[in-house]
C-alpha cells in the first residue's frame, strides 16, 4: 500500500448476518408487494394529492439565458377572474431566503429570480389561481422588460469570461466556481518513470434522467403554528427539513414533509428543494394551499437535475509490459448557472476512478465552470458513469497504442480476487470482488470468441461490425463525504458523515405486522425487500406485513434511495429490528408457554418450544395478550405492553478524509462489478448504430430479489444506451435550449433496445453488509456507455474513426466517418 | 402546458363546417388533433374558434373510385395503414406508416390533417408528390382541386385558405408493374424524419420508365427530384448510375438545419438512401 | 368560454359533466372524474403515459378535449380489475415485473389491451412495435415485453376456456 494511505485504517466489519445459502426468502424472485395498488391505478403520486381549498400555480419562465430583470408588470394578470395572487421574486423574497447550497463558498440561488436570470426557464414570477388553466392564462399576461446580457454557452469560454458575462458578480469575479487539485500517491514519479503516456481528450455531454413523472409539490402554510405541511416527491423527505428550514424561515421541526409514491427519480428527485421552497413560499404569500407540478418543459429547463457535462484531458502512465501505473486528468465540468451540490459528482467519482485496475496513483485538477444553463443535479451514476467511461476509453486507447488485445490488457491489470479489501489511491476501498469471474461469465454468455471471429469476417467483407467490452465498477452504499471532500480545505462547508436508515416494526394484536419506512418508493422495491428480509428472519409470510411511510415529523432517520444504498442499508435496519423483536417475542411467548426464553424459537409465525411440535403461540396471540392483557405478565419494564421496535442502521464502513486530502477516506466501499459486451453494426452512410447482441453480467453481492435487480440492470442499460446513442441537451449560441421535449430529446423506446439481451449474475458477497448484500441501482448506466463506445470504435476501426465524445447520435457519428473519409481521400 | 380558451363548434355535416369557417373569425379545424393539440398545449396555437370535424362521418372513407383511391378527410392513419385497398394498390403508404408516429397517434391522426399541417419532416407530403395525388379543397359554394406538387408551399405552409377544408385526397393507382422504394433515417423509429427518400418507377424493356423521386425532411418542404428523374429516365438500372444520381441530388439539395442535425448530414443521407430506394424500386417492379 | 355538458361512459358507468371546451381529456379523467390512474407525463403526445382506451382504441388523452369524448366509451386503468381480481394483463405485469415506478404503467396497459384485442398472439417484435409509443424510463422494456407475452397466453387460455364451456 502506498504511503499516503497508511493513515486510512479499515475499520473491522460489523456484519452480523453472514452470507449463506439455504435461505427461504432472500434470493427469491418474489412478486412485488407494491404492485397491486400501483397496477390498479391507486398508487398515489404527487399529482393525485388534493387538499381542501387547494389552488394551482403556473410560472413565468425566463426566455433568456442571461438577462437583468428591469421591470415586471403584473397588472393584467391580477385582473384575470379566478386569480388569487401574482408574485414576483421580490415578493417571494419577503417570505423565503435563498436556496441552500453545498458549494463552499455558497453560490446564491433564489427559488424565484431576483434581479437577474441565469438560464432559460428560470422562474421570474408566478400566478396562483383556481385552476392551472387560469393560472397559465394569467401568467401569459405578465410583462417583463429585460436587459439581455452575454450568454455563456461554451465551457472553455465561460471559464475566462469577465464583466457582464459573469454569472454571479456579487459572489465571485470568475465563472470558475471551484478549481482544486489533488494528488493521491506518487503521481509525478510514476509519470516520469512511465514507458508510455497515453493521452486523450474526452468529452461527455449533458443529458438528464427525465423520469416520466416530473417534480411536484402541494404546500400548506399554517399561520398559527408557523409551520408548513408539504407533500413532495422528493427522495429525501426525512432529511430535507434540515436543508430547507432556513430558507423557509422555520425550524426543521416545523416542516411536515409527507412522501408520495414517486414516478421515477434516477437521482433527479433526490432533494427537490428548490421546487419545495418555491411552492411553499407561494402558499404562504397566497394564504391558500398551493399545488405546483412542473410541466415537461419546466422539468427540462428548470428542474436542476441536468447530468454531467465534462471535458477531460486524461493521461495514463503505462510501463513497457502494459502495467497501468498512474492516471491523471484535468476535468472541466459545465455545471450550469448554480452549484447546488458543490462538486459532489466528482467526489462520487473518486470512489472508483481507477476502475477495476491496480493503478497505484491518481492525480486530478477539477474546475467547476458556471454557464448560462440549467444547473446540474444527480443522474444515475452521479458522475461515476463518466469516469467509468473515461477509464475504459483509456484502457482501449492503451491497448491500441501498445498493440495489445484489449481484454488481455485489462486482465493483466485487474485487481486479483485475493487482494480484497483493496484500497485505491483515493483512499476508498473495494470490499470484495471477483472481476475475472464476471468477465469470464460474460464472455461465455456472449460467445465472445465466436463473435470476434464473426465480426472480423464481416469487417473483411466491408461491413462495419464491431465488439466492445467494458469491465466497470459499481460502487454502492454511499457515505456523504463525497459531497464535500473535494471542496476547498479551509472552507469545506457542509461536513455530513452519516447516512442512517431506520425502520419501525410493530406486531399488531390482529396478527398483522405493521412496518413503517422512512424513505419513499421511487420505483425501487422498498416494501418487497423489507418483506423478504423480515419474512426470512421472523418466519412470517410476506403477505402478513403491511407497509406505511412516515412523514418527516412522525418518522425516524431515513436518507432514501440514492447512491445504490437503500437495499443494503434497510437490510441492516431489518436485522437490528428483528433481533429486538425476536427477543421480545420470545420473552412474552416463553412466559405464555411457561418456558424460559432460551427454550423457545420462532417457527412459522409462532413462538414455539424447541423440539416440541404443538407447544406454540402465534405472534398474533402474543401481540394481543401483551397489548390488551398486561396483567397476564410479570411486573417490570421488560413486559411493558405491546410488541414494537424502532431500529436504525448506520453506514457499515466509512472513515473521514485525511485533513490534508492526501486521501479521501473510505466513503463508498461496497462495490459491485459489471461486465458488458456488445456487438454493433454501424451503417457508415447514415451513422446509424444497430445493436446486434448484448450480454451483461453484474456482481451485486448477495441478491435479495434477482428479478427486481434484473429490472434495475435493464433500466440502467436503457439509460446508458440513450446516453451513448441519442440523448443530448442542445443549446444554441444564445443559450437557448433547443430540444427540451420528448420528441427531440430522444430517450430509447422499446424499438431502440437490443433484441437479444442476455443478463447474468455473479454473487460475491460483501464481508461488511448484512447477508453480503451490495447495491445495484445504477450499474446498467455505469457500464453500457463504455461497452457501446468501444464496439462502435471497433466497428469503424478500418476507417480510422476514434470516439472521444458522447453521445454519438447518427449525425455526429456520420460526421466522424465523413471526417475520416475526407482525411484519407484528401 | 394548458391550451388557452376557445369556442368549440362541432358541426354534424360538411356544409355546416364550411359555414363556420366562412364566419371570418379566427377559426381552426380540429381533425385528429395529433399536431394541433400539442401546439395548443404549448400555446403556440391559440385559435378563437375550434371547428371539430370529427363528426363529419361523410368524410370518413377510403374508397375505390376507378383509377383512383379516394381518401376522405376523416380517414385515420391507422385505418389507411391497415386498409386492404391501400395494401393492394399503394403498399408504399402502408410501409411509410410504420415510420410515422405510433399506434395511439395513428388511431386519431388523419392523413388530411397531416398534409395540412405540412411539417417539413413529414413523410406523406413526399409520397403525395410521387403518387401525383390531387387534393380536393372545399369552401362554401365551391370545390377546387390542387395537384400535390402545388399544395405544399413551405414549413407548415400549404395553399389551403382559412375558410377551406381539404376534404379528399385522390391517389391515382400506379400502373401495373410499378415498383417502389421507401427509406428513412430518424433518431427513433416513429420520429419525424431527418431524411426520407421515396421513389416509384417502372421498367420497360429493362430500362427505367416514369421515375418519380421525392425527399422529405431535408428541405423546408417535401420536394420532387426532377433532375434525378430526368437522369434516370430511359437508363438501365445500375449501381454507378444510382450513385451518380444520388451524388448530384445530394449536391443540389438545400437542406434546412434543425436542432438535432445539420445540412452536411442531410446531404449524406440523400447520398446514402437514394441508391437503396432505387434498388428497392427496381427490385419491386415487374 | 361557454361550458358544455357532456355524457360519456367511463369504465362502464355513465358520467355526466359540464366542462370548459379546453379541458383536456386527461385532466377531465383525473380531476373531474377522480380517476387519477391515468397519468400525464408530457402533454405533447410523445410519452403515452396518458393513453386510455376510447371506443376500443388506445389514444393519447392529453391530445383530446373532454368535449370530444361526448358519447364515447372509455376504459381507464381503474376499469380493468374486477373486484379484487386483477385483469389478466395486470396480473401478468405483476408476475413478470413489468413495472418499477409504475408511472408509465396505465398507458402501457391501455396499449396492451388494444394490441391483444387485435392480435391475440403477437410476436416479440410486434409487442415491441406496439409499445414503442409508450416511454418507460425504468424498465428498459424487457419485462414489459415478457408481461405482454404472458398476458397474451393468459387471455388465449381464458378465451378457449370460455368457448369450451357448455352453454
Ligand atoms: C408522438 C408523435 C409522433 C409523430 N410522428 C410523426 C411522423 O413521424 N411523421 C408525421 O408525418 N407525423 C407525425 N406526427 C403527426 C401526426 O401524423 C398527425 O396526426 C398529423 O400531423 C396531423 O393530423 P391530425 O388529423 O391529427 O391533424 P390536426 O392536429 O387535427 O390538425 C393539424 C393541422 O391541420 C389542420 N387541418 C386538419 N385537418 C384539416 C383538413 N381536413 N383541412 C384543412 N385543414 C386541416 C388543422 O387546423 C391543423 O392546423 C406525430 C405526432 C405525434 C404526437
Ligand atoms: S402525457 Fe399524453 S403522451 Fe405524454
Ligand atoms: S415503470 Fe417507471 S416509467 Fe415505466
Amino acid at each position: 500500500m502506498s504511503k499516503h494511505l497508511k493513515s486510512n485504517v479499515i475499520p473491522p466489519s460489523r456484519q452480523r448476518e453472514t452470507p449463506r445459502t439455504g435461505l427461504t426468502w432472500i434470493g427469491q424472485s418474489m412478486k412485488r408487494v407494491e404492485d397491486p395498488r400501483i397496477l390498479s391505478g391507486k398508487g398515489g403520486y404527487i399529482d393525485d394529492v388534493s387538499v381542501p381549498g387547494m389552488a394551482h400555480a403556473a410560472m413565468v419562465s425566463s426566455p433568456h439565458a442571461h438577462a437583468r430583470i428591469i421591470r415586471i408588470d403584473t397588472t393584467k394578470a391580477k385582473a384575470v377572474p379566478g386569480v388569487i395572487g401574482v408574485y414576483t421574486g421580490e415578493d417571494m423574497a419577503t417570505v423565503v431566503e435563498p436556496c441552500p447550497s453545498f458549494a463552499s463558498p455558497p453560490i446564491t440561488q433564489h427559488a424565484m429570480s431576483v434581479g437577474k436570470v441565469r438560464h432559460v426557464g428560470e422562474v421570474v414570477a408566478a400566478v396562483v389561481a383556481e385552476d392551472r388553466y387560469i393560472a397559465e392564462d394569467a401568467a401569459d399576461l405578465i410583462e417583463v422588460d429585460w436587459e439581455v446580457l452575454p450568454a455563456n454557452v461554451d465551457l472553455e469560454t465561460s471559464a475566462t469570461a469577465t464583466g457582464d458575462a459573469l454569472l454571479h458578480p456579487d459572489d465571485r469575479d470568475s465563472n470558475v466556481a471551484l478549481d482544486e487539485s489533488f494528488s493521491f500517491g506518487d503521481v509525478d514519479q510514476h509519470f516520469e518513470q512511465a514507458d508510455h503516456i497515453i493521452k486523450r481528450q474526452l468529452r461527455w455531454h449533458r443529458s438528464s434522467a427525465q423520469a416520466i413523472e416530473t417534480c411536484g409539490v402541494v404546500a400548506q402554510f399554517d399561520p398559527f403554528k408557523g409551520g408548513y405541511t408539504i407533500h413532495s416527491n422528493s427522495n429525501f423527505y426525512n432529511f430535507i427539513p434540515f436543508v430547507i428550514g432556513g430558507a423557509l424561515r422555520v425550524s426543521p421541526g416545523e416542516l411536515r414533509i409527507i412522501p408520495v409514491l414517486t414516478g421515477g427519480s434516477f437521482g433527479s428527485k433526490v432533494f427537490n428543494h428548490k421546487i419545495i421552497i418555491l411552492t411553499a413560499g407561494l402558499a404562504r404569500l397566497a394564504g391558500v394551499p398551493v399545488k405546483y407540478i412542473e410541466d415537461r418543459l419546466e422539468h427540462f429547463t428548470n428542474s436542476d437535475s441536468h447530468g454531467s457535462d465534462r471535458l477531460y484531458d486524461t493521461e495514463l502512465a503505462v510501463t513497457e509490459d502494459g502495467t497501468f501505473k498512474s492516471l491523471r486528468f484535468t476535468v472541466m465540468d459545465d455545471y450550469g448557472a448554480y452549484l447546488q451540490f458543490g462538486v459532489g459528482t466528482h467526489g462520487n467519482a473518486m470512489a472508483q476512478v481507477t476502475g477495476p485496475y491496480r493503478i497505484e496513483s491518481f492525480g486530478m485538477r477539477v474546475l467547476a465552470v458556471l454557464t448560462n444553463k440549467t444547473q446540474q443535479g444527480p443522474y444515475r451514476g452521479f458522475g461515476s458513469e463518466v469516469t467509468n467511461w473515461v477509464m475504459e476509453r483509456m484502457a482501449d486507447a492503451a491497448a491500441a497504442e501498445l498493440g495489445r488485445d484489449p481484454v488481455e490488457l485489462r486482465l493483466q491489470n485487474m485487481i486479483q480476487p485475493d487482494q480484497f479489501p483493496y484500497m485505491i489511491p483515493t483512499g476508498n476501498i473495494y470490499d470484495s470482488g471477483d472481476f475475472q469471474k464476471v468477465l469470464a461469465e460474460a464472455q461465455a454468455m456472449f460467445d465472445f470468441d465466436a463473435w470476434r471471429d464473426r465480426a472480423a469476417a464481416l469487417r473483411a467483407e466491408g461491413r462495419c461490425v464491431g465488439i466492445g467490452l467494458a469491465t466497470c465498477m459499481e460502487r454502492s452504499v454511499y457515505g456523504p463525504t463525497e459531497w464535500w471532500s473535494l471542496n476547498n480545505r479551509e472552507t469545506p462547508g457542509f461536513t455530513l458523515t452519516s447516512t442512517p436508515e431506520g425502520i419501525t416494526v410493530r406486531l399488531d394484536p390482529s396478527g398483522k405486522m405493521f412496518v413503517t419506512l422512512n424513505s419513499p418508493m421511487v420505483g425501487n422495491s422498498p416494501e418487497t425487500v423489507v418483506a423478504q428480509i423480515l419474512a426470512e428472519r421472523l418466519t412470517i409470510a410476506p403477505e402478513d406485513i403491511v407497509f406505511n411511510y412516515s412523514d418527516s415529523q412522525s418518522g425516524f432517520n431515513g436518507v432514501g434511495p440514492q447512491g445504490s444504498r437503500f437495499t443494503a442499508m434497510i437490510a441492516g435496519a431489518c436485522v437490528s429490528a428483528s433481533i429486538k423483536l425476536e427477543e421480545k417475542l420470545k420473552r412474552f411467548g416463553a412466559h405464555m408457554l411457561q418456558r424460559r426464553p432460551e427454550d423457545v424459537e420462532l417457527r412459522d409465525g409462532k413462538v414455539a418450544v424447541k423440539g416440541l411440535k404443538d407447544q406454540e403461540k402465534a405472534f398474533g396471540e402474543i401481540a394481543l395478550t401483551s397489548s390488551f392483557f398486561r396483567l397476564s405478565f410479570p411486573d417490570g419494564e421488560e413486559f411493558d405492553s405491546g410488541i414494537e421496535t424502532t431500529a436504525v442502521y448506520d453506514h457499515p464502513l466509512s472513515t473521514d478524509p485525511a485533513e490534508d486530502r492526501s486521501h479521501l477516506g473510505i466513503f463508498y466501499p461496497i462495490v459491485g462489478h459489471i461486465c458488458h459486451i456488445v456487438a454493433v453494426e454501424v451503417d457508415p452512410g447514415t451513422g446509424k448504430v444497430d445493436i446486434l447482441d448484448y450480454a451483461a453480467v453484474h456482481d451485486n453481492g448477495t441478491m435479495v430479489n434477482p428479478r427486481t435487480l434484473a429490472g434495475q440492470v435493464w433500466g440502467g442499460t436503457a439509460n446508458g444506451i440513450g446516453t451513448t446513442l441519442s440523448e443530448q441537451f442542445l443549446y444554441d449560441a444564445d443559450g437557448q435550449f433547443t430540444n427540451p421535449n420528448f420528441a427531440e430529446f430522444a430517450m430509447p423506446t422499446a424499438n431502440e433496445m437490443p433484441r437479444n439481451f442476455k443478463l447474468g449474475h455473479v454473487e460475491t458477497p460483501s464481508p461488511f453488509t448484512e447477508y453480503g448484500i451490495k447495491g445495484g441501482g445504477e450499474g446498467g448506466r455505469l457500464g453500457a456507455p463504455s461497452a457501446l463506445t468501444s464496439a462502435i470504435e471497433d466497428a469503424l476501426s478500418d476507417r480510422g474513426v476514434k470516439i472521444t465524445s458522447l453521445p454519438v447520435t447518427p449525425p455526429i457519428l456520420r460526421g466522424l466517418i465523413r471526417d475520416a473519409e475526407q482525411a484519407t481521400t484528401g | 402546458m394548458k391550451p388557452s380558451a376557445f369556442q368549440y363548434e362541432r358541426p354534424e355535416d360538411l356544409q355546416a363546417a364550411l359555414a363556420l369557417l366562412a364566419s371570418g373569425e379566427d377559426t381552426r379545424i380540429l381533425a385528429g388533433g395529433q399536431s394541433l393539440v400539442p401546439m395548443m398545449n404549448y400555446r403556440l396555437a391559440q385559435p378563437d374558434v375550434l371547428v371539430d370535424i370529427n363528426r363529419l362521418s361523410e368524410l370518413d372513407y377510403i374508397k375505390d373510385d376507378g383509377d383512383v383511391i379516394a381518401i376522405g378527410a376523416l380517414a385515420r392513419h391507422a385505418a389507411i395503414k391497415s386498409s386492404s385497398l391501400i395494401q393492394a394498390h399503394l403498399p408504399i403508404i402502408a410501409e411509410a406508416y410504420s415510420w410515422i408516429a405510433h399506434a395511439a397517434v395513428r388511431n386519431r391522426g388523419t392523413l388530411c390533417g397531416n398534409l395540412c399541417h405540412a411539417d417539413a419532416a413529414s413523410e406523406m407530403p413526399a409520397i403525395m408528390q410521387i403518387l401525383e395525388a390531387e387534393m380536393v379543397v372545399s369552401k362554401v359554394g365551391s370545390n377546387r382541386t390542387v395537384a400535390a406538387r402545388d399544395f405544399f408551399v413551405g414549413v407548415y405552409e400549404t395553399t389551403i385558405e382559412a375558410d377551406e377544408i381539404l376534404t379528399e385526397v385522390r391517389l391515382p393507382k400506379p400502373g401495373a408493374g410499378t415498383g417502389w422504394g421507401f427509406e428513412e433515417v430518424a433518431m427513433r423509429r416513429g420520429d419525424y424524419a431527418w431524411c426520407t427518400v421515396v421513389a416509384t418507377l417502372r421498367l420497360s424493356d429493362g430500362r427505367i420508365a416514369e421515375p418519380r423521386i421525392a425527399l422529405a425532411g431535408v428541405e423546408d418542404c417535401a420536394t420532387r427530384l426532377a433532375a434525378a428523374e430526368t437522369a434516370l429516365k430511359g437508363q438501365a438500372p445500375n449501381a454507378s448510375l444510382f450513385d451518380d444520381v444520388a451524388e448530384a441530388a445530394a449536391k443540389a439539395t438545400r437542406p434546412s438545419a434543425s436542432a438535432t442535425s445539420d445540412a452536411a448530414y442531410k446531404r449524406d443521407l440523400v447520398r446514402a438512401l437514394l441508391p437503396r430506394v432505387l434498388n428497392d424500386a427496381v427490385a419491386r417492379s415487374t | 368560454m361557454t361550458k358544455r355538458s357532456i355524457e360519456l361512459t367511463v369504465n362502464g358507468r355513465l358520467r355526466k359533466a359540464t366542462v370548459p371546451p379546453r379541458m383536456l381529456l386527461s385532466d377531465f379523467i383525473r380531476q373531474e372524474l377522480s380517476l387519477p390512474g391515468t397519468h400525464v407525463g408530457c402533454e405533447h403526445g410523445v410519452c403515452g403515459s396518458c393513453n386510455v382506451v376510447v371506443n376500443g382504441q388506445a389514444v393519447r388523452s392529453c391530445l383530446m378535449f373532454a368535449v370530444q369524448a361526448e358519447g364515447a366509451e372509455i376504459t381507464t386503468v381503474e376499469g380493468l380489475a374486477q373486484g379484487d381480481a386483477l385483469h389478466p394483463i395486470q396480473q401478468a405485469f405483476w408476475e413478470e415485473h413489468g413495472l418499477q415506478c409504475g408511472f408509465c404503467t396505465p398507458g402501457m396497459l391501455a396499449t396492451a389491451q388494444e394490441l391483444l384485442a387485435q392480435n391475440p398472439d403477437p410476436s416479440d417484435d410486434e409487442i415491441r412495435e406496439a409499445i414503442s409509443g409508450n416511454l418507460c424510463r425504468c424498465t428498459g422494456y424487457e419485462f414489459i415485453i415478457s408481461a405482454i407475452r404472458s398476458a397474451a397466453a393468459k387471455l388465449r387460455e381464458a378465451n378457449t376456456e370460455t368457448t369450451l364451456q357448455p352453454v
